[in-house]
């Protein structure tokens, strides 16, 4: 038996693969949001996969360092490097800013990192040109999607620092891409108040009795050095000795130094199911959305083409055709115009991913799942058709 | 002479009480193998009624229907799949061709015994010898809009014959054509009924072909009288 459908299609097939196109793109669309969810959480993820550490020690009761703010003295890291079953812990800041660069701003996360020996966790990783950070200050690694080139200087806050190495994929959870400073020169930026702040701060505590006791100006000198300057970190970050169990030194840690910490599963939960899951919802929303118009739309298609048909349905009913021949005509149709819409959704969501502004991930298993979701979809949508060609009367070709 | 077809008080009625409908009061025919007779009536007769209870596509409400030596109808079909029977026992020849239009003329034509379960290739070496009978051989890897309308119809003819079946049903097959083809058409399905010794009714409003009948049936609120012949066999 030939394939009525086979023969339909190629009968009409520019009529067919314009419309199997103008599915596809919609379908490029979903595949690209799906890409887009996936990014964000693999974004998540190098955050956490780049800065190597194994715990993150944070301010009690708080999500930090990525999610909520976080506060702990540069000192909180001595008593917690000295523990048993802690490898190494360094202090890092966080900090996300616009930058003014070549005329256009541009959004980083400024990274503090311990650089006074290498392979410190925090430190910047995937390393593609120039080299670490050597010098105590104004030098800066940054990664690729800044669109900063070794050699250029940036301006953060008060101060310029020169671009000396290129990262690739080092990224914020919101997809921003990462300035590395020397830890100093992060907090500097993070915490030191501005000119006109320190000249009104200095004056109250001159005006202060208390502060700026008479006869003892070395109280007030101390009091200003105090409020100038500024040790804080975000988190530390710990790396564990092998073979001890990350679980283990957390609990240590929450015990004895009183800080909150989180190991590596807690922090990707907290990252993708709670910093994401609202955006995750969002995109969930809008691939149900687009499923739903794609089923519409095919739906519409195919049975506008059934309905174009119904008498030649009638002619194939009156000689002889079973209606699952006709059915699966149909059915084929629907699944002809779903794959050329998946195959043309593909090439032009992996075509224009590189062009988003955010990581836009196609993974394969999405794919996968995508090609049976759209198949699913116009088996669903083929329904309708199917009924009204099984609701031709043979009499229509015959007439009277 | 053998029966193809035999009607007997065949009564077609839509609806019930007040508002019923007497198509068909009481139809009688009958049509010899190898024989063409015509049908004629003006519209609302019940022609068409006829033709769709004869083509197994509506019921009957009574009456006794035999194609050749299968009762296919008495007070209620007496065959199950009704499918089956259109495509084995019924050829049918429409208004208009109603060709598939994304299928050649050989497919258009090879379809039937593909249904039937005949292989494509003995099925499509059916149809190109059948075109070739009809004289339309030469277009049989071409599409239905490239013919014409006297092409069309042959190949359309060419499909209601390609399974062979005893009886064939013409709605106004020659309604689209001039007289000189549609007096083609009707020498045609003479030459075709006598070849295979189908019996074949023509439904016509056609002036130009009644005096070709030998035989006519004219159909009047539901109920045939048999013309007199109109031309010497």
């Amino acid at each position: 038996m030939i394939s009525l459908a086979g023969r339909d299609i190629l009968h009409s097939w520019g009529k067919f693969v314009l419309t199997g196109v103008g599915l596809g793109l919609l379908i490029g669309v979903t595949l690209s949001m799906a890409g887009v969810y996936r990014g964000m959480v693999d974004d998540a993820q190098a955050l956490l996969e780049n800065s190597r550490a194994d715990l993150w020690v944070v301010q009690k009761d708080t999500l930090g360092p990525y999610a909520e703010p976080s506060s702990l003295t540069e000192e909180s890291e001595r008593p917690i490097r000295a523990m048993r079953g802690v490898a190494q812990a360094a202090g890092v800041t966080y900090l996300t800013m616009q930058i003014a660069h070549s005329g256009k701003d541009v959004r980083v996360m400024v990274v503090g990192a311990e650089m006074a020996e290498p392979g410190l966790p925090g430190q910047p990783t995937h390393l593609i040109a120039g080299r670490q950070i050597v010098r105590g200050h104004y030098e800066a690694v940054a990664d690729v999607k800044t669109g900063f080139a070794i050699g250029d200087r940036v301006k953060v806050r008060r101060n310029s620092y020169t671009i000396v190495g290129l990262t690739s994929r080092m990224v914020s959870s919101g997809g921003d891409p990462m300035l590395f400073l020397s830890l100093k020169d992060a907090q500097q930026a993070q915490f030191q108040k501005d000119s006109d702040a320190i000249i009104r701060q200095r004056a109250r505590t001159a005006a202060s009795p208390t502060l700026n006791p008479p006869g003892n100006p070395a109280v007030a000198d101390a009091v200003n050095a105090v409020q100038s300057g500024n040790n804080n970190v975000n988190a530390v970050l710990v790396t564990i000795t092998p073979g001890v169990a990350p679980d283990e030194v957390a609990e240590s840690i929450r015990r004895w130094q009183r800080l909150t910490v989180y190991t590596r599963a807690q922090m990707e939960e907290i990252l993708v199911e709670k910093l994401i899951a609202t955006s995750a919802r969002q995109i969930g929303m809008f691939l149900v959305i687009l499923a739903i118009v794609s089923a519409a739309i095919v739906a519409f298609i195919i049975y506008t083409m059934t309905l174009g048909k119904i008498r030649e349905i009638a002619v194939l009913k009156l000689i002889g055709t079973r209606n699952s021949t006709i059915s699966w005509m149909i059915l084929q149709q629907a699944l002809g115009l779903g794959l050329i819409g998946f195959i043309v959704g593909k090439i032009a969501a992996s075509l224009w991913a590189p062009f988003f502004p955010k990581y836009v991930l196609l993974l394969s298993a999405d794919s996968i799942r995508g090609f049976f979701a759209v198949m699913a979809i116009c088996t669903l949508a083929s329904v309708l058709a199917i009924q009204a060609a099984l609701k031709v009367d043979p009499a229509e070709a015959i007439g009277g | 002479m053998a029966e193809g077809i035999l009607i007997n008080n065949v009564v077609k009625t839509y609806g019930s009480g007040d508002t019923a409908v007497h198509a068909l009061r009481g139809v009688n025919m009958a049509v010899a193998k190898g024989e063409v007779v015509g049908l004629i009536g003006p519209s609302g007769s019940g022609k068409s009624t006829l033709l769709k209870c004869l083509g197994a596509v509506i019921e009957p409400t009574s009456g006794r229907m035999t194609i050749g030596d299968q009762c296919i109808y008495d007070n209620g079909w007496k065959v199950h799949d009704l499918r089956a029977l259109r495509r084995d026992l019924i050829g049918f020849i429409f208004q208009a061709p109603y060709l598939i239009p994304f299928l050649d003329v050989t497919d258009n034509v090879a379809l039937l015994p593909m249904l039937a379960g005949k292989p494509n290739a003995l099925a499509r070496k059916e149809a190109r010898e059948l075109l070739n009978a009809l004289d339309v051989g030469h277009r049989a890897k071409a599409m239905p809009p490239q013919l014409s309308g006297g092409e069309q119809q042959r190949v359309a003819i060419a499909r209601a014959l390609v399974n062979r079946p005893p009886v064939i049903l013409a709605d106004e097959p020659t309604a689209p054509l001039d007289g000189q083809r549609a007096l083609a058409v009707v020498t045609l399905l003479n030459d075709m009924a006598r070849q295979f010794d189908t019996a074949i009714i023509i439904v016509t409003h056609d002036e130009k072909i009644i005096p070709t009948f030998k035989r006519l049936y004219n159909i009047r609120d539901g109920v045939t009288v048999e013309e007199a012949q109109v031309r010497a066999a």
